[in-house]
């Protein structure tokens, strides 16, 4: 079996007092499309430079393409393309000038590629840095990223000041290599459909330490719909179902979360209870995060 | 609202800022016109010694260019003459900066939008700034004739000195401010409102090494020359200043009044669209770069041409006392066979070897600030990881400093050689001898390197600090101190002259490579094993 074009155990990083990562863990299996997600501060761009061999690690492994982070940067880097979430360029040179730099120094360049991106994007290349946006820097380094044939992409809140319409663009083409299947993506991100959308399996962190990792569908217990209805009855066994959180009354409208799994059981129920109206709300991406990192809280204090 | 609401708001704001920079400013005027004070009065003691000194400035167009037109023999004169071409460039500067500092740099980085959404009026900024920078001109000028009044010279001169000093900050205030309205960056409005003293000063020498004085009187720096204080007090003559200085803030106001927020009038130029050829470490650095060396060896041509009219104070150093050649023989080396006029050369190509070894200076500062700022991590990224990364950087840094040097030795050497030399003979020598001092200057570049490899947040200031220190510990500096003897502690020291006949020692140079390769390898290797970032 192929080794994982990344492996990451125990990671320890610690900043003068601050511990950034604290025995941090992270498999990317050949082929997939790994979520990184975590709150901000959580270690998910200590992590990412320590894989690039920006910084080296405290304690713990890495392994990188089946070499060493650190050691065999150079050697490892022209099998890899990196977005940084923050995208710092120079004022004075034009995004054309720094996608060919970033994709020559990583050897060939496919300039049909550059070329059907830059179009993609809606990017103008000729522009200096110094007068692009910030989605617009963004782009830059998104294209010089995507059009190159690295085997490893490391995207760091990659859609980050992307509009909407580029962010669709972007998904597409994620979508695309995964399609191909030979190229492995981390994707570090806060949008949580962007995440479902394109993900095989995620990877959650806080506070420098792994608390969940595992397949999408392992990540849908966590979303609970918020629902509410107007019933013939009292609510009755509703409160009793499994799944079924926070459940009041108020004038004859029945408020409840539900997880997904419930749902079925829940609304069977409604039905039997004689629904008038009916209002099913997905959960807010933040509340989905606050509610997975309430949880993990909890926990941790009991 | 007016266009004028929130002006003291904006000018309490750049006063604060002002805080840390302002008096510096204030401190180097002062301190400058006080070293020169003593320094007349140590050289030149009695009426006597300072009529010699002053025949002899009279009778060398060089030195008239230097100081700005013909000397008296009176103590506040010959200072404000000799500090003047200092202190009237340095507050036009401090005005200059100050000015793009609270308007278009602010304006660029969006701090003037998050005012603007507040309730700030259009052109309170640019009054804010015109307020400040002017006071802190007016405070450079009048600390100075209150120090020069303080040590005894004329009241009345010292007045008409401090004005003619606020003055020059008062116009190049005003032409920073069109330079704000009319460029997009902040780099460039520095570049227009510098260039614009650069030619002011070009003009003013000029206009005094030839005896063309129509060239003083357009030249801003001129008009502060002009008004000839302690001598003929032509303080009336400042009315031009003041008017120019009015003429265009009315133009500054006219086009902010006009142009959008964050707009100029000079369009930012496009880029091009490919770069095929940039694909390595040192075509990056050479991309980025490349601006500076340019500006750098058309600045030191520039200087290396003007130098090259010390053709005419050369001979007349013949005439000087034989205890002066003396000096110049213990502290420069050489062959007691070289002449007066070789150990000036000498001392010449040793002041191009001082500043331009702030070149390597800079670039390696430069690598430390695309770290910082990050622009650095996306390439690290790729396989030019930071070892290949800085080795690029240092390539050109080495190449550069040599090719300045190698620019400095040739127009110098030709402007002396056809100008009074042999240029058969000359050029060739001059050349040799500013190529001699590159490992000196290598290896100030390379102490940085180390610094910036072992302790990155204080590799800046250590960069600045070693710089300076070789400057004015070297003998180029040193005879300005009594130091005739120079400093073992730097490393231009130890480069023979070669241009007053010492023989070619190839050691010392081969010490210094030797020495900047393994500065330069501890720092790389240092480099690669720190955190980055």
């Amino acid at each position: 079996m192929m080794t994982a074009p990344i492996s990451v155990s125990g990671l320890v990083k610690t900043f003068g007092r601050t511990r950034a990562l604290d025995g941090l863990d992270l498999t990317v299996n050949s082929g997939e499309v790994h979520g990184f997600l975590g709150p901000n501060g959580a270690g998910k761009s200590t992590t990412i430079r320590i894989l690039l061999g920006l910084l080296r690690a405290d304690a713990g492994t890495a392994r990188l393409l089946g070499g060493d982070p650190w050691d065999d940067a150079t050697r490892l880097h022209s099998r890899l393309a990196y977005v940084p979430g923050d995208v710092t360029l120079w004022p004075g040179l034009s995004g054309g000038e720094v996608i060919d730099l970033l994709m020559q120094s990583r050897g060939r360049a496919d300039r049909a590629r550059r070329q059907e991106l830059i179009e993609r994007f809606d990017l103008d290349p000729g522009v200096k840095a110094r007068a692009y946006s910030k989605g617009n820097r963004q782009k830059v380094a998104l294209i010089a990223a995507l059009a190159s044939d690295a085997e490893l992409l490391i995207l760091d809140e990659p859609t980050a000041g992307l509009d909407p319409l580029m962010e669709v663009v972007f998904r597409d083409v994620v979508r695309e290599t995964r399609r191909r299947g030979d190229r492995t993506v981390l994707l570090s991100s806060h949008i949580l459909t962007e995440v479902e959308e394109l993900c095989d399996r995620v990877t959650i962190i806080r506070d420098g330490r792994t608390i969940d990792t595992g397949s999408l569908p392992d990540l849908r217990h966590l979303t609970r719909t918020s629902i509410q209805a107007e019933l013939s009855g009292a609510p009755g066994e509703l409160a009793e179902l499994p799944g079924v959180h926070d459940l009041r009354t108020e004038d004859g409208l029945v408020r409840f979360d539900a997880e997904a799994d419930a749902l079925g059981p829940v609304l069977r129920c409604l039905a039997s209870l004689g629904v008038r109206s009916l209002v099913s709300q997905p959960p807010t991406l933040e509340q989905m995060f606050l509610r997975y990192y309430d949880r993990t809280r909890a926990e941790a204090g009991r | 609202m007016n266009a004028l609401t929130g002006t003291a708001r904006s000018a309490r704001l750049a006063l604060r800022r002002e805080r840390s920079i302002a008096p510096w400013w204030i401190i180097l005027l002062v301190g400058l016109a006080l070293a020169l004070v003593s320094y007349i009065n140590r050289n030149m003691p009695t009426p006597e010694v300072m009529t010699t000194y002053t025949t002899m400035i009279n009778r060398n167009s060089f030195f008239r260019a230097l100081g700005g037109g013909f000397v008296v023999p009176d103590l506040g004169y010959m200072q404000a003459w000799r500090s003047g071409g200092f202190l009237y460039v340095l507050n036009g500067l401090a005005a200059l900066m100050a000015v793009i500092r609270y308007t278009r740099a602010d304006e660029e980085s969006g701090r003037i939008e998050l005012l603007r959404a507040g309730v700030l009026g259009r052109q309170a900024p640019l009054t804010a700034a015109l307020l400040v920078a002017g006071g802190v001109s007016f405070a450079g000028g009048a600390a100075t004739t209150i120090v020069l009044i303080g040590v005894g010279l004329d009241p009345a001169g010292s007045i008409d000195y401090g004005a003619a000093i606020t003055m020059a900050g008062w116009v190049f205030g005003a032409i920073a401010a069109v330079a704000a309205q009319l460029a997009r960056t902040a780099r460039t409005a520095r570049a227009i409102a510098l260039s614009v003293l650069g030619l002011a000063y070009i003009l003013r020498y000029a206009g005094d090494a030839s005896g063309q004085y129509w060239m003083k009187y357009i030249s801003p720096i001129g008009w502060s020359h002009l008004v000839e204080p302690y001598w003929s007090d032509r303080w009336w003559l400042l009315a031009i200043p003041a008017a120019v200085t009015a003429a265009l803030t009315a133009l500054a106001y006219r086009l902010a009044g006009r142009r959008d927020l964050g707009a100029g009038v000079i369009h930012e130029r496009r880029g091009p669209v490919t770069a095929p050829g940039l694909r390595g470490p040192i075509s990056l650095s050479w991309r980025l770069h490349r601006g500076l060396l340019i500006t750098w060896a058309a600045a030191i041509a520039c200087f290396a041409a003007a130098a090259g009219g010390v053709s005419t104070l050369a001979y007349q150093f013949t005439e000087a006392p034989g205890v002066t050649v003396d000096n110049l023989l213990k502290a420069f080396g050489g062959s007691s066979g070289g002449g007066a006029v070789d150990f000036a050369l000498w001392a010449i190509i040793l002041i191009f070897a001082h500043v331009i070894a702030l070149y390597p200076v800079l670039m390696v500062q430069r690598l430390r600030a695309d770290e910082s700022a990050g622009r650095a991590e996306a390439v690290q990224a790729t396989p030019m990881t930071r070892l290949r990364w800085a080795a690029g950087q240092l390539v050109v840094a080495g190449l550069g400093t040599a090719a300045l040097l190698a620019v400095a030795g040739v127009v110098f050497g030709t402007f002396y050689a056809f100008l009074v030399g042999d240029p058969a003979s000359d050029i060739a020598r001059i050349l040799a001898g500013t190529l001699g001092t590159v490992p000196a200057a290598w290896l100030v570049g390379a102490v940085c390197m180390l610094a910036y490899g072992l302790v990155p947040r204080a590799s800046v200031a250590i960069g600045w600090i070693t710089w300076v220190a070789v400057a004015v510990m070297g003998r180029a500096a040193g005879p300005l101190y009594g130091l005739w003897g120079g400093t073992p502690f730097e490393p231009f020291h130890y480069i023979p002259n070669t241009v007053a006949g010492a023989p070619f020692d190839p050691a010392p140079a081969l010490t210094m490579v030797a020495l900047s390769a393994l500065l330069l390898g501890g720092g790389l290797f240092a480099l690669r094993r720190r955190d980055f970032g």
